[in-house]
Formats: structure tokens, sequence, C-alpha cells
């Protein structure tokens, strides 16, 4: 077990690496945006290539950073009915799910989608928008963020199988990590606390 | 909105409500058992000859995604693996043509290169940023104290702040945290009945779900193939309405129940001028003239215009110029009160100063996303962008923003993004194998089996989603079922864009209807759950019970599904907002839409159906 959990460690901290790196890009995103409305009206300007590295930078923000999101255990779930198994059935649902479900998506789409990308790159295909922008890194996005999702699954498996083995922790364990409405009602408690100390017994 | 992530209190009626989820959803796929089998097998005569599967696979295919989906596997994911492990099927049995997956690259970069999303991101972003930056305790306290004097102004006071919330940070759960956490506590203190307290924090909580720039607008404009400045347009009206029969519910209580929304005691109408006297006058007068301001400026907008730009006069479109006369009456009483502070000249009352640096940025914000995208000045891609910047520029002039709140919006939205576009990946894969196996044929069928056309269609339709509401993510309800319903609503001659705000009005309901709704589990997350006794009058005060919650909320619910009803029987309420005056056949729910509205294409230039929109009654289209 130890070098498979040594593996988890490695791709874990990758893929943190990498979710702390996108979302940078979402600020660049918002920037490029707001800047070209301004220009496109206050100078009657336009450009292609301004309008298309927004989606550029969106798509490598949601597909690189799926691993991420899988890894904060953030991809939304309808927990109606699970949230009433024992934390031990949901992840044997986890572990069932990543095996039967999640890793062979990830590989028939990055096995779909390979072709394609370096066909754009071999051909240097170019966005059909005048001044556009070249296509196949976009493209490539899709295969590099699937693989980054599979090594994230595999971790994922790895760390649930420890857990179940009784060799691990839980990977998440309930209310390890805060929501926003969760730090917005901390602070805003923190702030108004005074409001109404000395709660009666 | 946000997943919620608080801690739901478990409650027996759960499983009950489980079992009704189940047996909604049920009822889609179990519907050609009760009208014979031979519905789900689609325009084939030689059905007979195929297997069983081969003649069910629609609604076999149907039916384990709702297994999968409430296994608790994430939902992009369960999706995806069905729509992939469907399709082999399909591929296997003949149904569907060998190459089908080779399509699927072509699709995913389909999603990635439709832009509208990227309004996803950047209203969440700016919902986050301005969440945390103080601006709804500002407004509260403001407009609270210049409210607060007359019965049932605090009240008032929650439903109009909830409504700025609304257009600004757009996050429910955030809205009835900041209400919950500072205009419930003075509430209760000063008397307000509980029920009524309560129900109001959470009804104007909700109110972020259907006033624009809500996310739940942009989605559902995005699955029914519409602009997502039209589904804007569409629902300020109805929004306004809402609005509006809130504040009115407050408005008869102060007069029927006088004793159940107190005025606030003079001692705590917070500090008062040298003179003693409430500054009332001075921000009266100070409304007076920028209204005026704002009306002269919309009377003469087109000679203002034709002045500006040397063309000669031409009539405005209605809406462009009420924007315009709100930006002028309102910048006309900031600029005012600014010359009045630099200078130190002492003109305005305390309170009036602190009205209007208090509630112009956010106003001015509002103005900014919503005014240009309704103007068709920017899309709202664009305008989310400008919001989101407006966002951070509003933080730093209040010390808000640091690196560390920056990061962590940053890094919620990035996730918030992902989900949702892993879940529309998902159901990209799901519906290439659904439409390849015939599926929405079934669909269709189904609905065909409904008594009442068009307006059993929708009755149907917002009676399912009003229930998987109470359980479902808003996203997945829009990624999932609104797919399978826009074709069958389209082909019943239904409106998509009054079908769109209906959905989202329906969806609103829902979080606000006991026991499940989302907004009544954020109230009691902060609403005190033991006896208190309060700071400023030394007195004991009595928990919110749960049940004060759930009754509170019904009153609220009750108007909220009279606006449904208005909705449905007045589908003009929706297209107003959109400059069409076509009268509408209301049993048939059939309005037509101009063809230009259907385009897809540049948003910014086909924003208005009809420039310079003729009052109702009166356009090209009169009633027929």
């Amino acid at each position: 077990m130890t070098p498979l959990l040594a593996f988890t460690r490695l791709v874990d901290r990758l893929n943190e690496r990498v979710g702390n790196l996108v979302y940078w890009l979402l600020l660049g995103s918002v920037l490029i945006s707001g800047a070209n409305a301004v220009v496109r009206k206050a100078f009657n300007m336009s450009s292609n290539a301004a309008l298309e590295i927004q989606w550029y930078l969106f798509a490598a923000v949601f597909l690189l950073g799926a691993g991420y999101t899988l890894l904060h255990d953030a991809h939304v779930r309808i927990d109606v009915l699970s949230s009433r198994l024992s934390r031990r059935k949901q992840i044997w649902i986890d572990v069932a799910g990543i095996v039967v479900f999640l890793l062979p998506l990830c590989g028939a789409i990055i096995w779909l989608s390979w072709p394609i990308v370096e066909r754009a790159y071999l051909t240097g295909e170019m966005s059909s928008n005048a001044g556009g922008l070249v296509r196949w890194p976009v493209y490539a996005m899709l295969p590099l963020g699937f693989a980054l999702l599979l090594l994230q699954a595999v971790s994922e498996l790895i760390k649930r199988l420890a857990f179940l083995a009784g060799q691990g922790p839980d990977p998440h364990p309930k209310g390890a990590e805060k929501t926003d409405e969760e730090l917005l009602l901390e602070e805003m408690r923190a702030k108004h606390a005074d409001d109404r100390l000395e709660i009666a017994r | 909105m946000s997943r919620l992530a608080m801690n739901r209190p478990t409650m027996a009626l759960g499983t009950l409500g489980l079992l009704v989820a189940l047996a909604a959803l049920a009822m889609l796929i179990g519907l050609p058992g009760g009208t014979g089998g031979d519905t789900a097998v689609v325009g084939s005569a030689a059905a007979s000859e195929k297997g069983w599967l081969a003649s069910n696979i629609a609604p076999v295919m149907f039916g384990s995604l709702v297994l999968f989906l409430i296994t608790g596997f994430p939902v992009a994911f369960s999706l995806a693996a069905c729509g992939m492990f469907f399709g082999l099927i399909a591929v296997e049995l003949g149904l569907a043509p060998a190459a089908l997956f080779q399509a699927l690259p072509l699709r995913l970069f389909g999603v990635m290169a439709n832009d509208t999303l990227l309004a996803i991101p950047f209203f969440t972003f700016m919902g986050l940023i301005l969440e945390r930056s103080g601006m709804a305790e500002d407004l509260l306290e403001t407009v609270g104290r210049v409210f607060g004097p007359i019965r049932g102004g605090i009240a008032l006071a929650v439903v109009l702040v909830g409504a700025m919330l609304a257009a600004t940070t757009g996050v429910v759960a955030a809205s009835v945290i900041s209400m919950g956490l500072i205009s419930l506590p003075i509430m209760m203190r000063y008397g307000y009945n509980r029920t009524v307290a309560a129900g109001t924090i959470m009804a104007s909580g909700t109110l972020a779900q259907i006033i624009p720039p809500s996310l739940v607008l942009i989605v559902i404009a995005d699955q029914l193939g519409r602009s997502v400045g039209d589904m804007y347009r569409a629902a300020f009206i109805p929004s306004f309405m809402l609005v509006g029969i809130y504040v009115l519910f407050v408005v008869v209580l102060a007069f029927v129940r006088p004793t159940w929304v107190p005025a606030l005691p003079p001692e705590a109408r917070g500090p008062r001028e040298a003179d003693g006297a409430s500054g009332m006058r001075s921000l009266g007068l100070l409304a007076a003239a920028a209204v005026s301001i704002g009306i002269a400026f919309a009377v003469y907008y087109e000679h203002i215009v034709a002045a500006v730009t040397g063309n000669p006069v031409q009539r405005a479109p209605v809406d462009e110029t009420i924007v315009m006369a709100l930006c002028a009456g309102i910048g006309a009483a900031w600029l005012f009160a600014l010359i009045n502070k630099m200078l130190g000249l002492k003109l305005l009352s305390q309170i009036a100063q602190q009205v209007t640096f208090v509630l112009i940025p956010p106003l001015a914000l509002i103005f900014l996303v919503l005014g240009t995208i309704f103007l068709g000045i920017a899309t709202p891609t664009e305008g989310g962008a400008m919001g989101a910047i407006g966002a951070l520029a509003m933080a730093i002039a209040r010390g808000r923003l640091n690196m560390s709140l920056t990061k962590q919006a940053l890094n919620s939205t990035a996730k918030l993004s992902c989900f949702v576009l892993f879940v529309l990946v998902g159901s990209s894969v799901f519906s290439l194998t659904f439409q390849a196996i015939d599926g929405p044929i079934w669909v269709e069928h189904l609905f065909e089996a409904l008594p009442g056309g068009a307006m059993g269609f929708i009755l149907a339709v917002t009676s399912l989603i009003f229930v998987l509401g109470f359980f479902l993510d808003f996203f997945e309800i829009a990624f999932i079922l609104l797919p399978l319903l826009a074709p069958v609503a389209d082909k019943l001659g239904v409106d998509l864009i009054w079908f769109g705000v209906l959905i989202a009005m329906v969806l609103q309901t829902s979080f606000l209807t006991p026991p499940f709704g989302f907004a009544l589990f954020y109230l009691r997350s902060v609403a005190p759950a033991v006896d208190y006794i309060d700071k400023v009058t030394r007195k004991r005060i009595s928990a919110l019970t749960t049940a004060q919650i759930y009754r509170g909320a019904i009153p609220f619910v009750i108007l909220q599904i009279i606006m449904v009803a208005v909705l449905i029987a007045f589908p003009q309420t929706v297209l107003m907002g959109l400059g069409k005056t076509e009268a509408v056949d209301v049993d048939a729910v059939k309005i037509d839409i101009p063809q230009g509205e259907e385009e897809d294409g540049d948003e910014a230039s086909n924003l208005f159906g009809a420039p310079g929109a003729a009052p109702p009654g009166a356009g090209p289209d009169a009633p027929k």
C-alpha cells in the first residue's frame, strides 16, 4: 500500500498545484473581457483574438481544474439518498463509480479527442474568424484535462480502498472544507457577536 | 446558487419527501407502462421484430440515469457514463451509427467555445467578492434607518435590500445569512411577529434566483437556446411585480396587524442631527430633486441625445430612456452629495449623506451590469466581466479586498465553474446517445399522453420542477430536464423565453417551500436556536423555532403561487419586457415569436426585437 499511497500524494500535490495556478486564468479572463468591452465601445475596435482568448482561458480553467475539483470533492452529487447511507457504503459507491464510470469515461475521451488535437497541430488549424487564434492549444485542453482527471480518479480510488482496508484516513471527512457560506457566516458572526451576547442557559 | 453544504437538520419528513421525488421521477419513466408499451416504440413499424431492449431503450436509458444519479456519485460522471454505456449498446443493436462517438469531441469543443457560459464564472466571482465586501451590512443598516421609524419599516428594508442584493451578489445563501444576522435580531428585539420576520427574510433572499443577473436565467437561456439578454429582459417585469407584492404584503400587514410589524422606538432610530431633527426632510428633498431631474431627463431625453450627437431628434426606445433617466437622477444626487461633502457645505442632513453614499455605488453597479445588457451595449458576458471588475473596485474602495479573499473567491469560482461545466459535458455525452436512439420522441409521446395540450404540459412540468427543486441542485434540473422538455415545449407552441422565466419562478418558490426549501435551512443556520439576552434592551428573547420559520414561509409561498398563476394566465407580463405587443391566446399559451428572435448569434446586435418599441397595443403586431 505504501508506494501506492506515495503515488496518491504525488498526484494530489500535482492537481493542487494545477488548480491553484489555473484559477488565476479566471481573473485574466475577467480583465480581458471587461477591457475588451470598454475598448470596443469607446474606440470602436474589436479583435477576434481578444474575444477568443476569453473562452480559451475559461476552457483551460474548467478542464484543467477538473482533477482539482475532484480532489476537493466538489463535483456536485445528488445526495438525497446517499447521505443516509453509512460512510463505508458511500465510499463503496465511489469506488464502484470510479471503476465503472469515471476511469472508462476519461480513457474514452482522451482516446477520442487526441487524434483531433494531433491533426489540428499538424495542419496548423486556425480559427475561422479573421484574426482568430490557432486552435490546437485549446483542443489540447480536452485530453489534458481528462488526463489530470484520470490521474486524480486513480488517486481517489487508492485512497478509498486504503480507507476501506483500514489503512488510511477518510479522504473527505464531513466538514473538512469550509464552504463560502460557512466562511461568510463565520466572518459575520465574529463581527456581530456582540449583538446578542450571553446566550441564556 | 452555490451548492448547499451546510448542515441540513435530519427530519422525519425527509424520507417521505424522498418518496414523493422518486414518485415524480417514476411518473416520467413509468407513463408508457400505463398507456401501453407501444407509445415508447417510436415511429417504427418494425418494432415488434426488434428485441425488447431495442424497443424500449429510451425509457431504460432514462431509468438507468435516475438510478445512477441517486447513488450519489457525481452527476457529471454518471451522466456521461450513462451516455457512453447506452451508446455502445445502441451501436451494438444497430440503433445508432457505429461512428456515433466520433462526433463527441466536436460537441465538447462546442461547449468550450460557448462564450455565453463565461457569464457564469463572471457573475459568480462578482457575487463572492461583493458578499464579503460588507455592502449588505451597510445597505441593511442604512435602509433600515430610513424606514425604521414607520410601521413595517424594517420588513420593507429587508425586501428592498433583498432585491438590491439579488441584482448584485445574486446568491440566495449570502442574502439570507446577511439579513438573518443583521435584520432578524433587530426585528426580534423590537417585537416583530416572528413568523413575519422569518418569512420576509427568506423570501427576500430567494429573489436572487429570479432577478437578473441570476445564474439560473443564464443557464435556462443557454439550455433553451435563447439569448441571455432576452431572458433577463423578460424576467425584469415579473421580478419587479414580485418585489411589488412583497412590499404590498408588508404594507397591508402594517395596516391590518400593526402590532406585528411595529415601528422602531425613537431611541433605536440612530443618531439625530445637531438640532434634534431626524434629517428626513433633507433626505426627502434630495430624493424629490433626484426624481424631478430623472423625469425631466426622460422627457427631454430624445432632444438631449440629438444635441449631444448632432443628429436629428429620433424616437428613443422606452427601456433605454428609463435606464438613462434613472442614471441621470441618481447621478445628480450623488454629485450633489459629493460636492456638499468636499466643500463642507452642510446642505444635507447626515442621513441624506449616508443614504447617498451607501446606496449609490451598488445602484451604479446594477446599472453598469444590467443597464448595459438591457440597452444592448454589452453582452451578458461582458456585463458580467464589468460587474466583476466593479465589484473588485467596490471592495477596494471599502478596504475589504485582500489577497486571501481574492484567492478564495477565485478558487470557489473555479470549482463551481468546473462542476457546472462538467455537468454540461456529461449531459452532452448523454444527449448524444439519447438523440441517436430517438429519446426525445419518447419524451414527446410521454407528454402527449397528458390531457390538456399545452396547458396540461405546463402544469405537469411546473409541478414536477417544483417537487424536484426540493432535492436537486438547480444546475442538475437545468442540464438534465430542460433539454428533454424544451423540444416538447417548442412543438406545443410554448414561447421558450416565457417558459424559462416561469421555470425560474417555480424553482424560486420551491426553494422557499417548507420543509425542504434551501432558504429555510440557511435561515435556520443563522437564527438563534436557543433563548438569549438581548444586549441593547437587556430583555430575554426566546429562540426562533423551526416551526416559526416554516410558518413564516407560507404566506410568501402563497404570494409566489399567485405570481406563477399570473405568469401563466398573462404571458404578456413576461413578453412586455421584450417589447412585444401581440395579444396572446391564453388558453393555448401560444405565442408567435418574430423571426429575428430566433437568431443565436451576436446578442448585442439583436437585443431589441422591435427597436423603438411602441406602447402596448399600438405596435405593428397589434392584437389579432
